[in-house]
C-alpha cells in the first residue's frame, strides 16, 4: 500500500513442508519444535494482534499446535504449511474472541507492544488498536496479517480463503475507513 | 481540488511503490490530498510498529507437554494410505474367501440335488412302473368287460358305461397334465384315484355281468 518493507514469510519448499506435515501427524515433537522456532514469534504476533494480551495469545498458539497435531493428516500441500498453520490460528483466535463477547467482557491489553520497534508513540498505536478492534473480523485480520505482519495479499488470499484482489480491496476499503477516524482522532 | 486528485484513491488502491511515488509527488501541489495521503502513511508506519514480540520460555515447554499428553490420550495414528490398503486388502481377502466358500457350498448344494434328482427320478420311475403294471391289469379287466358293455342293455350296464366313459377322458386329461409335469404327486395321486374307479367299476361290470348270468 505505501510501499512498505514486507517482511518475507518463511516459506519452504513443498517437499520439506509435506516433511513437516507428516513428522506433525505422526507426533514427532521434534517437528513440533521446528514449527515453533520458524513460525512461532509471527505466531504469537498474530495472536496478541487479534485478542490484544499475551496470556489469551499464548493459549491460542498452544490451541494451535494441538489443533496441527490432530488436523496434519489433512495438509493437501496446496498453500505453504505456514499459511496452513496461520489459518488454523486465525480461525482459533475467531473462536476466542466470540467466546469473549459472549461473556461481554473484554480481555486487557497489555504490554507486550512496548517490545515493538519503532518511534511512533504509545498513544498512536492505542489509537490504532482501539481502531481495529472495531472493525469486522475479515477486516481486522486483512489489516493485521498486511499492515502488521507483512504478509502479502497471496498469503492473506490463502489463510482467509478469498481471493487474492478481494484482499486488496478489503485492505483498501478499510484503510479508507480508518484514515477518516484516523484523522480526526489526532 | 485538481484534477490529479480523482486518481489519488487507484494510487493508494495500488499501493506499488511507483504509486505511492506518483501520490506524494501529486501531494506536494494538493493540501487536501496531502492531509489524505499523510493520515494513510501514518497509519501504515503505527501498524507496522504494532508488531507483538515478547520472549517466554516456558510456552513452548507448555505447547510440547500439551502435545505430549494429547498423544497419550489419542489412538495410535494410522497412516490413513496404509489404512485404505489395508482395508481394501482385508475386502479383497474377505472376498476371496467368501466366494470360495460360496463356491464351495454351491458344489455341495449342487450335489446334494443331483442326488435328490436321482433320488426323485428313481422313485419316479419306480411309481411309474407300479402305474404300468396297474394299468396292465385294468387293461386285461378292461378287455373282459368290453364285450359285455359294447352290448349293455341293463341300466346299470350303461351307466357302467357311461361312467368308464367318463374316467376314461378323466385319466387322458391327468396323464396330459402328468406328461407336462412328471413328478406333480398330487396328480398321481389322482390318477392313481381313477384307475382305482375304474378297476373297481370294471370289476363291478364283471360281478354284474356274472350276477345277471347267473339269474
Amino acid at each position: 500500500m505505501t510501499g512498505m518493507l514486507h517482511v518475507p514469510t518463511a516459506s519452504p519448499s513443498t517437499v520439506d513442508d509435506q516433511r513437516l506435515a507428516n513428522a506433525c501427524a505422526s507426533g514427532d515433537t521434534r517437528a513440533f519444535e521446528e514449527l515453533y522456532r520458524r513460525f512461532g514469534d509471527r505466531m504469537k504476533s498474530i495472536a496478541w494482534n487479534h485478542l490484544g494480551n499475551t496470556s489469551d495469545a499464548e493459549d491460542a498458539v498452544q490451541e494451535t499446535f494441538l489443533k496441527i497435531h490432530r488436523a496434519a493428516t489433512t495438509f493437501t500441500g496446496e498453500a505453504s504449511f505456514a499459511t496452513w498453520a496461520y489459518r488454523i490460528l486465525v480461525n482459533t483466535c475467531y473462536d476466542v474472541l466470540r467466546k469473549r463477547r459472549r461473556r461481554i467482557e473484554e480481555a486487557p491489553f497489555d504490554d507486550a507492544l512496548e517490545h515493538s520497534a519503532g518511534a511512533v508513540d504509545d498513544l498512536k498505536r492505542l489509537a490504532l488498536r482501539k481502531l481495529l478492534d472495531g472493525l469486522a473480523e475479515q477486516r481486522r485480520t486483512v489489516s493485521t496479517l498486511f499492515e502488521i505482519e507483512g504478509l502479502s495479499h497471496a498469503e492473506i488470499a490463502a489463510i482467509l480463503g478469498i481471493s487474492e484482489g478481494n484482499s486488496k480491496w478489503i485492505l483498501f476499503a478499510t484503510k479508507k475507513e480508518l484514515q477518516e477516524k484516523w484523522k480526526r482522532s489526532q | 481540488m485538481k484534477k490529479d486528485c480523482t486518481q489519488l484513491d487507484d494510487l493508494l488502491f495500488d499501493g506499488s511503490p511507483l504509486a505511492m511515488e506518483t501520490a506524494a509527488r501529486h501531494a506536494e501541489e494538493c493540501d487536501a490530498c496531502a492531509e489524505t495521503l499523510a493520515a494513510w502513511n501514518d497509519l501504515t508506519a503505527t501498524a507496522q510498529t504494532m508488531r507483538a514480540g515478547w520472549e517466554n520460555d516456558l510456552l513452548w515447554p507448555r505447547i510440547e507437554r500439551a502435545l505430549r499428553a494429547e498423544q497419550a490420550a489419542m489412538p495410535p495414528r494410522r497412516d490413513w494410505r496404509r489404512s485404505i490398503l489395508r482395508t481394501a486388502a482385508a475386502l479383497l481377502l474377505t472376498a476371496g474367501l467368501g466366494g470360495t466358500a460360496y463356491y464351495a457350498v454351491r458344489v455341495q448344494n449342487h450335489d446334494a440335488a443331483f442326488d435328490r434328482d436321482i433320488l426323485r427320478l428313481s422313485a419316479l420311475d419306480e411309481v411309474e412302473r407300479a402305474e404300468q403294471v396297474h394299468v396292465t391289469a385294468i387293461r386285461k379287466l378292461e378287455a373282459l368287460a368290453e364285450p359285455r358293455l359294447e352290448q349293455a342293455e341293463s341300466p346299470l350296464l350303461v351307466s357302467y358305461k357311461e361312467k368308464l366313459m367318463l374316467l376314461d377322458d378323466a385319466i387322458a386329461e391327468c396323464q396330459a397334465n402328468i406328461d407336462h409335469n412328471r413328478q406333480n404327486a398330487h396328480l398321481r395321486e389322482q390318477l392313481l384315484s381313477m384307475y382305482s374307479e375304474k378297476q373297481q367299476t370294471l370289476r363291478d361290470v364283471l360281478r354284474e355281468d356274472t350276477h345277471g348270468t347267473n339269474q
